[in-house]
Formats: C-alpha cells, sequence, structure tokens
C-alpha cells in the first residue's frame, strides 16, 4: 500500500489523538493511587512448582508470572501457572465443606461449617480405627507438600497405607537413578551436544526451566536432539531426527545401542572401570541385542542404530540420554529406565558439563567449603515414622514383589482390589487430597465399586472433582495463591530455597493443607508428635530460628547465593570454585578434578550396572532384560496418553480460560489405518479389551504409527458438578491393565485395543 | 522517540500457549475473541512431517490500513508506531475490521468496541515493561524491543537473523517479524 497524503495526514492528526488519550489515561492512572503489590511465590497448577510472581491490585490476583530473581526462569509461566488466577476466582470451585445427604455419588450435598464437617470426619476416623484398626483407612494425595502434611496424619493414626502419585508418574526414574548411581542426578541441557529422547515431552509436559534450555538446545544447529517417540509430539517437532519408535519398545533400541558400543569398544573405559561395577553383567546382557535383532521390535533400521551409536559416542560426554518423567509405558519401563542410566554410565557423562550431574544443596556446598557458609534446613516432621504394620500393597516388605518400593508412595492400582477383596485385610475408609483417583489410576470401574464398599471417604480439593464426587465429606482446600506453606529446597547447581506465600486471604475461609491437618489431628487428640501449631512455627523450626532467611523468603520468595557452578569432573569449574573457596583446595586431586567428592550412595558404594541387591529379591531383574515389552497384547492398536501444556492431569479440564483453550480430547489415528477402516475425521468409535471399553472420537492425522492411537490425558470426567467437563472426552483408565510393572510397580499407560465403529 | 518492534521465533516457540493466557489476563479478553493466538499446524505425510507455529495478532503496520479507512480517527499510532483505539471516538462501524489483511480486530462482545492487540501499550509499556505475552515465554520465544536502540537484544536478533515480514507484499510494513521454522521431517 503506497502512502497517500490521506493516509499522512491521517497519522499527523493521530499523533493530535495521542495527546488526548494519554491524557485521558493520565485521569485513569487512579492506578497510582491503587494498592499494587507483587507477591512472591509457588506455583500449583501443575506438580513441577516453579517459583513465580503475583501482581495483586487493590486485594484481588490480577497477572501471574515467574519469580525473575530465579534466574532459570525469570518471568516466564506456562499456560496453566498463568491460569492459577483464574482458578482462585472460578465460580466453581468449592469454598464451603460439603456433607453428603444422597447416595454415593449422586451429588447431593448440603453445606456445613468447618467445625462440623471436621468434627464429623474425626468421628468416622476414630470410629473405623476402633473398630477395624488403623490401617483399614488408606491415604492418597499428589506429591508435594500436601503429601507430606497428609503422611503425617496418617503416622499419627497409625496407617502404614500411604499414597503419592508417584507409581502412575515419575516412580521409574526415581527408583532406577536412585539404585544405579545411589541418588538423583539433573541434566545439563543447556551445554550438551547431543541429546537422546525418549518421548520426554518437555514442550507440551512443561518444566520451566528444563523447557527453556531444551528449546534453546534445539534450535541450535552444532548440537543434535534426537527424538524416539510413536507419535509426532511438541518435542518431536523441534527435533533434528524423530524416529517413529513403535509402542513400548524403546529398551530394545537403547540394548542394540549399547552392544554397538560394547562390540567396537567405544564407551569411556576408564570412567567404568573406576566408577562402576557390573560391566561383565552388561556385556552378557546385550550379547544378541544387535541393531539387526532390534529392527522388527522397534521398526528402526539397524544402520540407523549403527549411525546413531557412532554420533553419540563422537559427542560424548557431552551427551545426554534422558530417562524422562512419566515413564509407564510398559511393564519393562524399570528395565527401560535401567538401560539409559547405564547408557549414559558408558559415556561417562557423570559430573562433566554437558552430561548429567548431582544437585548440590547446602549441605554439600558447606562440606566443600570447609565452612557454614548456607543455611540448612531442620525437619519438623522427624518424630513421625510410617508404621512397620502390612501395607495393602506389600512395599517395602520382605518377601513381597514390591519390596523395593517406597512405603510413603505405594502402588495405586492395589488400592481398589484390595478393598474389593478384604485381602489383606479390610479397608473401611479413604482420605484424599487433590488427587483424582478416577482418571488417573487404571481401572476406574472397579475403583467406583470399591469407593462404595466404603464406611467413609474424605476429600479434600479445590473442586468437586470426580473423586470427592463420591466422598462423604469434602473439604474445601484454599488454592495455593491463598496459603502460605514451608520453606523448600530449590538447589541445583548452587544452594537455593524457595517458599510458598499468600498472595490473598483465603476465599470464605478455605483451608490449607498444612492448617486441616494439623486441626483434625489435633481434634482426635492424635496430634502428640506435632512440633508445631501454626504455618510460621513450622517455617521458624525448618529455619532453625534463622529469622533473616523466612523474612528474605516472605520479601523475595526464592533465596540463593551466588556461588561458582562446580562439576566434580570439570578441571576448570574446579579451579575457580577453589579460586573462590580456598578451603576447597583439600578436595583437589591430582588431576585438578575433585572425583573424590563423587559419592554413590549404593551398597557397592559404585555406580551399579548390575544391582546384586534386586537380583537377590527378583531374579532375573539385576540384569538387563529383555522381558514384558509388549504392549499390545494381541490387539491391533496400542493406545498411548500423553500430557498437554494446556491441562493438568485430571484437575484443570474444566477451569474457563483453560477450557476455552482446550475443551476436548480426540483419539489420534493415522489417516491410512484409519481408511483402512473405513473410519473418518470426527466418527464417535468404541475402544476395546479385556478391561473394559470406551467411547472416544477420531481425530484423523499423519502425526501417529499406523499401529498407534493417542490420547491426551485427564478428559472423560464423569463429576456432574463441574459441567463444562462432565462426561466429555475419553477416560483412558476404564480401559488400562491394573498389572504393574516389574520393580518399581509403575501403572503402565500403554494398552493393547481394537477399535469399534460405535 | 522509538520504535517498538516483536519478532516471533517459530524455531524456539513449542505453541504452549501460555501468551495467550498471559494476553487474556493482563488485558481482560472477554470469551470467544482474542488479541492474540498460536497456531499450530502439522504438515506432510508420514513419517516426513513438520509443525509450524504462528502467531496471530495486530502486526502493527506503519502503513496502517485500520488507520487509514478509521472514519472518526479512533484508530491512531502512537509516535512509537504503536496502533491503538481510542475508544472514545471509535463507533465501532467496523471499517478497519474488513481493512485489516492480518484479521486482528474484533468486536468486543461487551463494550462493542473494537479490540485488538496494544503490545500492552497502557498497562505494561507505559510502566517500562514488556507485553505480557514476551514477559511469560517460556521459551523465550518473543523478543520486543526498541529497534532504533542499536544495543537492543531486539536490534541484535534482527542484524543476526533474517526476519520475515507476513504478508510482506501489501507494503504494510509490520513491526510484528517472525524468523521461520527450519525444523520438522525425520533423518533420511
Amino acid at each position: 500500500m503506497a502512502i497517500s497524503r490521506r493516509s499522512f495526514l491521517k497519522t499527523s492528526t493521530a499523533i493530535g489523538t495521542l495527546a488526548a488519550f494519554e491524557l485521558n489515561l493520565g485521569a485513569k492512572s487512579s492506578l497510582i493511587n491503587q494498592s499494587s503489590k507483587l507477591v512472591p511465590s509457588v506455583c500449583e497448577m501443575c506438580s513441577t512448582r516453579c517459583p513465580i510472581e503475583a501482581q495483586v491490585i487493590d486485594g484481588k490476583c490480577n497477572f501471574i508470572q515467574g519469580n525473575p530473581k530465579f534466574n532459570a526462569n525469570k518471568t516466564s509461566v506456562c499456560a496453566r501457572g498463568g491460569a492459577g488466577l483464574n482458578q482462585l476466582y472460578d465460580p466453581k470451585r468449592i469454598v464451603t465443606p460439603l456433607i453428603r445427604v444422597g447416595q454415593r455419588g449422586e451429588n447431593k450435598w448440603r453445606e456445613a461449617s468447618w467445625k462440623e464437617a471436621l468434627e464429623l470426619c474425626a468421628k468416622k476416623l476414630d470410629e473405623i480405627k476402633q473398630k477395624y484398626g488403623p490401617q483399614s483407612v488408606v491415604f492418597t494425595s499428589k506429591s508435594g507438600e500436601s503429601h507430606t502434611q497428609m503422611t503425617n496424619f496418617a503416622c499419627a493414626y497409625g496407617s502404614p497405607n500411604i499414597f503419592s502419585h508417584w507409581s502412575c508418574c515419575p516412580i521409574t526414574y526415581n527408583m532406577v537413578l536412585s539404585h544405579t548411581y545411589g541418588s538423583g542426578l539433573s541434566r545439563d541441557y543447556a551445554n550438551a551436544k547431543y541429546i537422546v529422547n525418549f518421548g520426554h515431552n518437555l514442550f507440551e509436559g512443561l518444566v520451566i526451566s528444563d523447557t527453556k534450555k531444551l528449546a534453546k538446545f534445539a534450535s541450535k544447529e552444532d548440537a543434535k536432539l534426537l527424538v524416539l517417540d510413536p507419535r509426532f509430539s511438541g518435542v518431536a517437532a523441534k527435533a533434528d531426527e524423530w524416529l517413529p519408535v513403535k509402542p513400548g519398545t524403546d529398551l530394545a533400541f537403547l540394548m542394540a545401542l549399547i552392544h554397538v558400543w560394547i562390540r567396537d569398544e567405544k564407551y569411556d573405559k576408564k570412567f567404568i572401570e573406576e566408577y562402576t561395577i557390573g560391566i561383565d553383567e552388561v556385556i552378557k546382557s546385550v550379547k544378541e541385542t544387535s541393531p539387526k535383532w532390534q529392527e522388527n521390535i522397534t521398526g528402526i533400521k539397524a544402520k540407523d542404530v549403527e549411525r546413531i551409536a557412532d554420533e553419540i559416542w563422537a559427542k560424548a560426554p557431552q551427551v545426554i540420554i534422558d530417562w524422562g518423567h512419566k515413564t509407564t509405558t510398559t511393564k519393562a519401563e524399570y528395565q527401560r529406565t535401567r538401560a539409559i542410566a547405564i547408557a549414559n554410565a558408558l559415556m561417562g557423562n557423570l559430573e562433566k558439563r554437558g552430561g548429567i550431574f548431582f544437585g548440590k544443596d547446602a549441605k554439600t556446598f558447606n562440606k566443600l567449603c570447609g565452612e557454614e557458609l548456607f543455611p540448612t534446613l531442620a525437619n519438623p516432621d522427624a518424630a513421625f515414622k510410617i508404621p512397620k504394620t502390612q501395607r495393602i500393597d506389600g512395599c517395602g516388605e520382605e518377601g513381597h514383589k514390591h519390596f523395593f518400593i517406597s512405603r510413603k508412595h505405594g502402588v495405586l492400582m492395589d488400592i481398589a482390589p484390595a478393598i474389593l477383596s478384604q485381602k489383606p485385610y479390610p479397608i473401611k475408609g479413604w482420605v484424599n487430597t487433590r488427587f483424582n483417583h478416577l482418571i488417573n489410576v487404571a481401572g476406574t470401574k472397579d475403583t467406583i465399586k470399591a469407593i462404595k464398599e466404603l464406611d467413609f471417604v474424605v476429600s479434600i480439593d479445590v473442586y468437586l472433582n470426580d473423586f470427592s464426587n463420591l466422598a462423604d465429606v469434602v473439604l474445601p482446600e484454599a488454592t495455593y495463591l491463598e496459603r502460605d506453606e514451608s520453606i523448600q529446597n530449590k538447589s541445583g547447581t548452587a544452594p537455593g530455597y524457595y517458599m510458598r506465600n499468600k498472595a490473598i486471604e483465603p476465599i470464605a475461609g478455605t483451608k490449607s493443607g498444612y492448617e486441616i491437618f494439623r486441626e483434625l489431628a489435633r481434634l482426635m487428640k492424635i496430634d502428640q508428635n506435632y512440633t508445631w501449631n501454626t504455618i510460621n512455627e513450622y517455617r521458624m523450626i525448618q529455619a532453625k530460628g534463622n529469622d533473616k532467611l523466612v523474612a528474605d523468603l516472605i520479601k523475595d520468595g526464592y533465596v540463593n547465593w551466588k556461588v561458582p557452578q562446580v562439576y566434580y569432573r570439570e578441571k576448570s569449574y574446579v579451579s575457580k570454585f577453589v579460586e573462590k573457596y580456598s578451603n576447597a583446595a583439600q578436595f583437589v586431586d591430582e588431576n585438578g578434578q575433585m572425583s573424590s567428592q563423587i559419592k554413590f550412595k549404593t551398597p557397592s558404594g559404585k555406580i551399579e550396572l548390575f544391582l546384586a541387591s534386586i537380583e537377590e529379591k527378583l531374579p532375573g531383574e539385576g540384569s538387563l532384560n529383555t522381558n514384558n515389552m509388549d504392549v499390545y497384547g494381541g490387539h491391533e492398536f496400542c493406545l498411548m496418553t500423553g500430557k498437554t501444556a494446556i491441562h493438568t492431569n485430571g484437575h484443570t479440564q474444566s477451569l474457563p480460560i483453560l477450557n476455552n483453550l482446550m475443551s476436548f480430547s480426540p483419539l489420534w489415528i493415522n489417516t491410512k489405518a484409519a481408511k483402512q477402516k473405513n473410519l473418518k475425521d470426527g466418527d464417535k468409535v468404541i475402544l476395546k479389551n479385556e478391561f473394559g471399553e470406551v467411547e472416544a472420537t477420531l481425530m484423523l492425522t499423519e502425526g501417529i504409527r499406523e499401529d498407534t492411537l493417542f490420547l491426551y490425558h485427564g478428559f472423560g470426567h464423569i463429576t456432574p458438578d463441574l459441567t463444562r467437563s462432565n462426561m466429555i472426552g475419553t477416560n483412558q483408565s476404564v480401559i488400562l491393565n491394573p498389572a504393574d510393572g516389574v520393580v518399581c510397580g509403575t501403572m503402565v499407560t500403554n494398552v493393547g485395543v481394537d477399535i469399534i465403529k460405535a | 522517540m522509538k520504535k517498538f518492534v516483536m519478532i516471533h521465533n517459530e524455531n524456539l516457540c513449542i505453541g504452549c500457549q501460555a501468551c495467550s493466557v498471559a494476553c487474556r489476563n493482563e488485558n481482560k479478553v472477554p470469551d470467544d475473541v482474542y488479541r492474540l493466538q498460536v497456531h499450530i499446524k502439522m504438515s506432510g505425510t508420514f513419517p516426513h512431517l513438520k509443525s509450524d507455529y504462528t502467531r496471530h495478532s495486530c502486526v502493527m503496520c506503519e502503513d496502517s490500513p485500520c488507520v487509514s479507512v478509521c472514519p472518526t480517527g479512533a484508530s491512531f499510532k502512537t509516535e512509537n508506531g504503536i496502533t491503538l483505539i481510542d475508544d472514545r471516538l471509535c463507533v465501532s462501524c467496523k471499517y478497519c475490521i474488513l481493512a485489516c489483511p492480518y484479521d486482528a480486530r474484533f468486536v468486543d462482545p461487551i463494550t462493542k468496541a473494537i479490540g485488538k492487540c496494544t503490545f500492552c501499550y497502557e498497562n505494561r509499556l507505559l510502566e517500562g515493561k514488556e507485553p505480557a505475552c514476551v514477559s511469560v515465554c517460556p521459551t523465550d520465544a518473543l523478543v520486543f524491543g526498541d529497534a532504533l536502540d542499536q544495543n537492543s537484544e531486539v536490534s541484535k536478533l534482527i542484524a543476526k537473523k533474517s526476519i520475515e515480514y507476513p504478508k510482506a507484499y501489501l507494503n504494510t510494513k509490520p513491526r510484528l517479524g517472525f524468523i521461520k521454522n527450519t525444523k520438522g521431517g525425520r533423518y533420511e
């Protein structure tokens, strides 16, 4: 468009208008007179817990962004995080305790005072304890501080049956890293040269600090991101190479990689010799797992595996073979993640820039620096011990297949069968906080049946969600924007802490998990192990009376100290560290590294490529094996699920601002596969297998293998109060196999199904 | 005087919609209309695929058809090149909606005035803050700043990367530019 005289004139008049406009704005600028503050806090719209800053104008939360003091995120926040204020003000939130008046699930309630509701909970829980013993109440929660507070209460009450969401999400990598390396590890995405990603979809299941680094990594020209995923996911779309691997078969690909590295002697022999045990067992287990062997299993050409093995070795140790987060694809998940842990060790990338490293907290740094420079925390909950009585899932119990699983986290799929069979003993009550068992755990139908058998069910939630709808008492929890909570460790490459501060006072007097469980324990007179009464006391015990730390965390939300990053096996980092902290010189070895500081809390004190402890109790699982990879079970398709960037598991589907962005989750099917079955876009189909059947609506796409189906997890609610999400979309848990994976008891979310036109 | 420019790096964008939620909350955008959207479009044939992530919002043309056609002067440009609407002068005749080649304007269902992206001019820029979408972007795919300041991040980006402007052939000279997607497909 050429500039005409008319438009030129228009522009000049426009500038005239601008003055008036700004004048007008000046009048509007009562903004200046409004009370406006920024409250640093911690997000809870998913499990990541990003540091945030809530803008509060005249007592109303107006905007949420990242806390700029936290450098890894700065002001970034995702769609869910930004929608936190919309949850806070969602008219569908429950703010008054509810007591059921109709049948379970009938959605008939009466409002009650907190006093009445808590007294009813106390009375019912006491009755169950008297009649059946405290072990007959199960406790479920998502992880985080609500889980900690629920665990305290369960211990005080006397039940060992405590569950977190671990078994349906991150249990595998947590267990594998601890078994192999003795503790958790971090990934240096920012400095890597090559990343192998097995569907760790950080671009839809966002962890902002990692997402940011991985996105920047992916956009580099001199680095390679290799993604294996049966679906063209968000992370696959940014990859340098995408391999549409057959569902459940990552393990075969990994074992072929390891086979090539060992065959060609392309691995860090010095590292393996110095830091590991069990290489001979690895050599034995991958003898037959050649690239050719995996070809028919994974669908990836042998020559591609050969090439990739060479590519990775050429970039080692600046390589990350990513173990992912929600790794629940097959019963062999433990072995898959073990193979990843072993592959990393073979590349010698531990404590190397661009590799993997141990998170270093205040205690570690104090030791390295030779003085108490950084405050450490005390544990106000130390007196609470999980009862040693028998659990319904056998976790931590001698002779049980779940021996290795933490008694704090448990195996969720075992709850409903235990209730229905009354084995190993009758279960009579269920206490739940913010976990939607019906959407998130396999065997939804049995769960509903089981809940109906119970004497008493209490649910703490923000919404009248699926599980709460089946409860007897629903206690409305304050949202995270209305809660003061404890000090949490936020150390990565350097020590740091952060803390949730309430942005506004709780609407209509809703209560935090700290308050609810504390009050309940007091009412029931089982609170002798509580060392604190209020959250402020809790914080001060944690801080060991260091009121400056608490004050700084109230003011800034996140506190850290300028400490140079250190990778123990990187000379240049070590020397910079010693320059600043001269006492650390004592830990420097003759290579200029700090390898003496690398400590593995494993039975052998080394990286365990072979696990004697596992082998002893679960023969055959101590070394890599190729069992249990199949996820089809004789069916035509494998149905997978994954996360969307818009919603969090089963929690946010009804939230207006997010519902408007994504109100539905259709079933992905490959165009060719659909045509063969004469199915069209938008067709309603039934997904059917031996575990049940469920309806879905098709979306034809090129972005998935012909033998695979995909759903975004979290839809298919049966919660009449939440009309926006009720009965919309597909709940995959209805047709999942409730049997769990070996060693780590993971819930398997890949399942074989057939499709029938509805 | 400043020349405010926004660059959307399509290689860094992951289509997470954080910008969209931030925009809605910051600007109190009513349901069913939007100032900003990011569209994700997959194309190709399995397994040779790519996904493009494109931002749809006002592109802040230097030569704005919406301003040219506005009969009341409600649509105007600030001296820093930001196209705005003065609600007091807007008669909701919708000429600007028709004139906009970028489909970036809408009728506010509540006020009936015309709405659009403002780069958060009055609520953030005047306070020295970046637009809400830029501030929250998890992958820093959005870069905003003064293109006349050679030291600004946006100037450095423009100097380094090839920037494309939407519907450049219309010669409206947008101040929203894109670094085009190069990702996708399968290694062969």
